[in-house]
């Protein structure tokens, strides 16, 4: 009992004391990242992402000469994990600018807290319309699943396909991005044969494609991640399931053809288009390429990649390290910033702009769908 | 027609691998009483001590890389036992449970570290189904079923047909008795262990050639393996067996008509009602057979 | 300090949580592995109702009212079993909840959660708001905390520790085991819906995936840590936990380890709990023994 009543003290000592002092010659930022959860498959790329960008940026003489630090938080993936890191990095180590967590759900939970606290946050993976509305302190270098479920909807039209079925993985991203789907292919006179969500993280989806394969549809939307869509493609190509699967930009990943192989050929995608010729998404694959040899670029890497070295031109530029000015240092910096990702203008909600492209896989590897 | 014995047979397919997952499961907790979160995490070291052989330096093939993974994982079922579950054994059975707990984070976050959390495969490359009077059915699943019915048989030889086997049996239903008459606790529990281990290693090497390794693999399959236990009723084998099938094909069959977003509702309703209408398992009525 | 304060404010909500926990836990022996689901109902109710425009309080009496119903009408069958059953039972009923939540769109919006829960408006939203609510919550810590010292100490206590001592005893007594246990798990669910309206309230955030069996196993080993049977275990287990979580933060880790850390974390917090199981497995706090 005595034990613990001393500990108690010494970590309330702890955390009233020397912690807050960051070292003065360097520009520090904190991220509240998944490394662990069920999220942290995607959590290791943004953070190895975040970590070339910042390389770069020291390399070519961090902030106005003092190194730029980041400060990880992991998050658990949970939105409670989420609350308590960016608690963390706000009051213990008042860092103005904070990169957010992945998944909407988990952004949506910190938002309020970094808008009524004046800290900046900004996302690079979270797609939730309602994002926009979180504040003005609230950012994110990733385009809103408005546009993206509007894209879907465009390339499903374009290719000619007026029914389809429409499944959907069962969180916020898939259920968002579906919603707003249906709204505008039934709107413009498109038909749903059979509509599903199913789980996330299962090995096993061979009875919800026996589902879609009862309805002989020609054309699938899947809005799916990389993980369950390697696994939904590669067990329909088993089952033989012949259709045209259509899916978002969360599965646009080397990772779905390394893990589905020729079961992924011929899926055609949106993603937020950005030439990958380039001489920025250039730059960063080689930069990947020599930090990480051998590895695959991760999913949204390049996003992660962009929110940095975004943030590292506009702590150049700010005036003073308050959150206000760092905030209006952001949107000029951001005007007409060029980064991997294309344009990253930010409008007054804090959103980017984008304009859909496609991708489709052939012989192994993803391409522009022409 | 065809629709619902394609899913019939899907659910044979997983239900076989929930069954070598909840055989382990139903051995552990019929000789020593406790239900052994840490379970989920040998399918997981099983799968990935695979993936280390099939890797550098060593390059072996599946079938070659799963024996080393094998005896690991059975030396891991060893150590739990050896070094947390043994000394707990007269202990509160909460205790045991906590300690499992513990045990189950500890070694799902050494995959992570030694890993990463990242998907991973053999690097199978997905292959067309066998047409079999109008099913599909890979060879990979038929290797796969071989493969489980192989084992399980091995299982029913060793626990039908052998002195080890009867002494388990004893201890399962009386663990003071049984050691009255003579039977020697350790070479039963040490028994146990390796084929708990052995059997979801299996489990999980299979589930990864069908499907991806991914640290959480073990826990989204230990569930299912709870419900099968309880089903066939806890500590009886072949009700695990038969457990593990009935959730397989049920869950498959349910998607024909309910939103697959309740998947796993079946499995956990099956358990609900099981337990208030069956609660010895749906071999109960047969009593001591096992 | 508000992230002092923020620590404050959630080892307090987990307390309250741990304490409805170790009602049926600790002091009526029963296994609720499903204690989640409670906690997520008071907050969904709760929730849903303010952001309806009711006002909190409103909220928070009818989540308690809705929880502890619910826990009432679980409780009538599922208390026919005993021990690793009725534990097997309410765990499937924790995940069909969640199911629930996730599923039932029109309602709950489904994993999208509810943004923006308001708090009491006495309160006030924002930091500003902090020590007024860790007052909040020392209060409600403060009379849940009576309240279950008052009734572990009346004579409806001392029947439930006979019950889990010994259910035959009960009933040479005289005393309706299964009446005693209904009424043990209707108060916990009462109290673990109070803590989830808490919760939701706090967080103004809450979506099905904070409902999952991870938040029972912590709820679990707050009680189990601190003391089981003890009036003052739980909030003590509760606040070393919670501070724990946090001060693993705080350990200085070069940033090239940095991938590497979340997986240590991950194994000490496994190892920890294994060692303290063998260690000290009554908790940190013993229960006194008549």
């Amino acid at each position: 009992m005595k034990k613990i009543i001393v500990i108690l003290i010494v970590t309330v000592l702890l955390l009233c004391t020397g912690w807050t002092a960051s070292a003065a010659d360097e520009i520090a930022v904190g991220a509240v990242t998944p490394l662990t959860g069920k999220l942290a498959v995607y959590g290791e790329g943004f953070q190895k992402a975040m970590l070339l960008a910042l390389d770069e940026v020291n390399a070519s003489g961090g902030i106005n000469g003092k190194p730029m630090k980041i400060v990880f938080e992991d998050n658990n993936s949970t939105s409670k994990g989420s609350v308590s890191a960016i608690q963390k990095l706000i009051t213990i180590h008042r860092f103005p600018v904070i990169f957010g967590p992945a998944a909407s759900t988990n952004f949506l939970a910190v938002c309020p807290i970094a808008q009524q606290n004046q800290t900046i946050l900004i996302g690079a993976e979270s797609a939730a319309a309602s994002i926009s509305k979180c504040g003005s302190y609230v950012f994110r270098v990733f385009p809103s699943d408005l546009l993206q479920g509007i894209g879907v909807a465009e390339l499903t039209e374009y290719l000619n396909y007026k029914e389809v079925v429409l499944t959907y993985i069962n969180n916020d991203w898939g259920v968002g991005l579906a919603d707003v789907f249906k709204e505008y292919f039934l709107k413009s006179g498109g038909k749903l044969i059979d509509e599903f969500a199913y789980d996330e993280g299962k090995t096993d989806y061979r009875s919800e494609i026996l589902r879609i394969k009862k309805n002989s549809p020609r054309a699938v939307v899947n809005l799916t991640y990389i993980k369950e869509g390697a696994t939904m493609l590669k067990q329909a190509y088993e089952t033989k399931v012949e259709v045209q699967w259509l899916m978002g930009s969360a599965a646009k990943s080397p990772k779905l053809v390394e893990l589905a192989g020729v079961a992924a050929e011929g899926v055609i995608g949106t993603y937020p288009t950005f030439s990958q010729d380039t001489s920025q998404y250039i730059a960063y694959k080689n930069g990947w390429e020599k930090k990480y040899p051998g590895q695959k670029t991760p999913i949204f890497g390049e996003y992660n990649y962009d929110m940095v070295k975004l943030t590292a031109e506009a702590l150049k530029q700010t005036k003073s390290m308050s959150s206000s000015d760092i905030r209006n240092a952001l949107m000029t910096a951001s005007k007409g910033y060029v980064g991997a990702t294309g344009d990253k203008t930010f409008d007054t909600n804090g959103d980017v702009g984008a304009t859909y492209g496609r991708w489709t896989i052939k012989e192994g590897k993803i391409t522009d769908y022409k | 027609m065809e629709y619902y014995a394609q899913l019939l047979l899907n659910g044979i397919i997983a239900g076989s691998i929930y069954a070598l997952f909840a055989v382990g499961l139903t051995m552990v907790y019929g000789v020593f009483r406790f239900i052994n979160f840490a379970h989920g995490e040998l399918i997981a070291w099983g799968a990935y001590l695979a993936l280390f052989f099939t890797r550098s330096p060593f390059y072996l093939p599946i079938y070659f890389a799963a024996l080393p993974a094998l005896l690991i994982t059975a030396l891991i079922g060893l150590a739990q036992d050896r070094f947390v579950f043994e000394p707990l054994r007269h202990g509160n059975r909460i205790t045991l449970l906590i300690a499992s707990i513990g045990l189950s984070y500890f070694l799902r976050n050494a995959i992570r570290l030694i890993w990463g959390s990242d998907l991973q495969t053999y690097g199978f490359m997905p292959t067309r189904g066998i047409d079999l009077a109008g099913l599909s059915i890979t060879s990979a699943q038929i290797t796969m079923m071989a493969a489980a019915i192989l084992f399980l048989g091995i299982l029913y030889i060793i626990l039908a047909h052998t002195m080890l086997g009867k002494s388990l049996r004893a201890v399962a239903d009386n663990m003071t008795l049984a050691q009255i008459m003579g039977i020697t606790i350790k070479k039963v529990s040490l028994a146990v262990w390796v084929l708990a281990s052995f059997f979801s290693a299996v489990g999980g090497v299979l589930l990864a050639v069908d499907t991806n390794l991914e640290p959480m693999m073990g826990l989204t399959n230990l569930l299912k393996a709870f419900a099968a236990v309880l089903l066939g009723g806890a500590g009886n084998v072949w009700g695990a067996l038969l457990g593990g099938l009935i959730i397989g094909v049920a869950e498959n069959l349910s998607v024909a008509f309910i939103s697959p977003g309740y998947k796993d509702f079946i499995s956990f309703a099956l358990i609900i009602l099981m337990l208030l209408f069956r609660p010895k398992g749906i071999f109960g009525i047969l009593g001591g057979v096992r | 300090m508000d992230y002092l304060l923020h620590i404050f404010i959630v080892s307090l909500i987990y307390a309250i949580f741990a304490m409805s926990l170790n009602l049926e836990l600790g002091f009526t022996g029963l296994y609720n592995f499903g204690h989640v689901a409670f906690f997520g109902i008071g907050a969904y109710t709760s929730a849903l109702l303010s952001l309806a425009g009711h006002p909190v309080t409103l909220g928070m009496v009818c989540s308690m009212i809705v929880s502890g119903g619910m826990g009432a009408l679980l409780a009538i069958p599922a208390l026919r079993l005993t021990g690793d059953y009725f534990g097997i039972a309410t765990l499937s009923f924790g995940e069909i909840t969640r199911l629930f939540f996730l599923n039932e769109r029109w309602l709950t919006k489904g994993p999208m959660g509810l943004p923006g829960i308001p708090r009491p408006t006495w309160i006030g939203e924002g930091v500003a708001g902090l020590p007024w609510f860790l007052i909040f919550c020392m209060l409600l810590t403060l009379v849940v905390f009576i309240l279950t010292r008052h009734l572990t100490r009346s004579p409806f206590g001392r029947a439930l520790k006979v019950v889990r001592e010994d259910e035959y005893v009960a009933q040479a007594l005289g005393k309706n085991a299964l009446s005693f246990k209904i009424r043990a798990v209707t108060v916990g669910s009462i109290l673990a819906g109070l803590a989830g309206s808490l919760w939701a309230h706090y967080i103004s955030y809450i979506s099905p995936a904070d409902f999952t069996l991870t938040e029972t196993i912590l709820v679990l080993l707050c009680v189990v840590l601190g003391g089981r049977g003890t009036n003052w275990g739980p909030i003590l287990g509760a606040f070393v936990i919670i501070f724990f979580q946090e001060i693993i933060r705080f350990l200085p880790i070069p940033a090239d380890f940095d991938r590497f850390v979340a997986p240590i974390q991950g194994m000490v917090y496994g190892a920890v709990l294994i060692i303290l199981m063998l260690k000290r497995p009554e908790g940190l706090l013993q229960e006194y023994k008549e």
